[in-house]
């Protein structure tokens, strides 16, 4: 359930970069309908944070868990706060901005991932 | 301060400056809940470290809201001092391993985050220079909106 999820996480978010760098192509500011993508990226970490809470809750597995949260909470409030800063900008630095902010949640997804299955 | 005959400079976090501060934004996430769990962890392990990991961390959120709210001498410090402990901290580290037995930001001139913590205060500093500069034309009106 956890790497699925995590699969799920990785891949929305490089599409949600990739439409992004298509943006900066060609020269244009981020879109609402960007927004909303980045809008399903925090409704698949929530049920992902979820999932992770009733694992580490009920399962065996044995994480750090300081680290572990921190990581999910830190995933959690990248893209809202990316996509109002971005969002202020109506130049194609937006669209940048966003292609930054997606390819870190995809980033830490893996490292949640390392921190999960590590120990 | 708003004499309209003055040159208007532009504001750090505005442009490419969105990026800048995007990018610190991420950095001082990075080291700051690096630094506080390390020292809300495991402090008595390497307390020098994990003490300037937070330092770290805590420069890196004042340069972002500098850089993002057109602070420009707050920036200029935090961005400089940035400069300076990568380079201090980034040559101990190699030197001498004994007073930095574990990772910060800027062991090994910030290796661990493929050395964005030694290029962004030189990118910083000539931005500030760049946008202090008064013949650079402002952006237009509609970079207000939202």
């Amino acid at each position: 359930m956890v790497i699925p999820l995590a699969v799920v996480v990785a891949a929305l978010c490089v599409a949600l970069a990739g439409w992004a760098t298509w943006f900066v192509v060609a020269d244009r500011a981020v879109v609402l309908r960007q927004l909303w993508g980045g809008a399903v990226v925090e409704g698949v970490l929530l049920v992902q944070a979820v999932v992770l809470a009733v694992v580490q809750a009920t399962g065996s597995q044995d994480v750090d868990g300081v680290l572990l949260w921190g990581y999910v909470v830190t995933q959690l409030v990248i893209l809202p706060v990316a996509a109002a800063w971005a969002f202020a900008e109506r130049t194609r630095w937006s669209s940048v901005v966003l292609l930054v902010a997606a390819l870190t949640v995809a980033f830490l997804e893996y490292r949640l991932l390392q921190i999960w299955g590590t120990v | 301060m708003t004499d309209p005959t003055a040159p208007r400079r532009r504001p750090t976090g505005t442009g490419a400056g969105r990026l800048l501060v995007a990018v610190y934004g991420v950095l001082a996430l990075a080291a700051t809940a690096r630094g506080l769990y390390q020292v809300g962890t495991k402090l008595d392990e390497a307390p020098v470290a994990y003490v300037l990991s937070l330092v770290a961390g805590v420069v890196y959120l004042v340069a972002t809201l500098a850089l993002a709210l057109d602070r420009r001498r707050l920036a200029w410090a935090a961005v400089g001092f940035e400069l300076a402990g990568v380079l201090v901290v980034g040559l101990l580290s190699i030197v001498d391993v004994g007073d930095f037995p574990d990772e910060t930001v800027w062991s090994r001139f910030g290796a661990g985050y493929g050395y964005v913590p030694l290029l962004l205060p030189f990118v910083g500093l000539w931005w500030l220079r760049r946008t202090g500069r008064p013949d650079v034309p402002a952006p237009a009106d509609q970079s207000t909106v939202g």
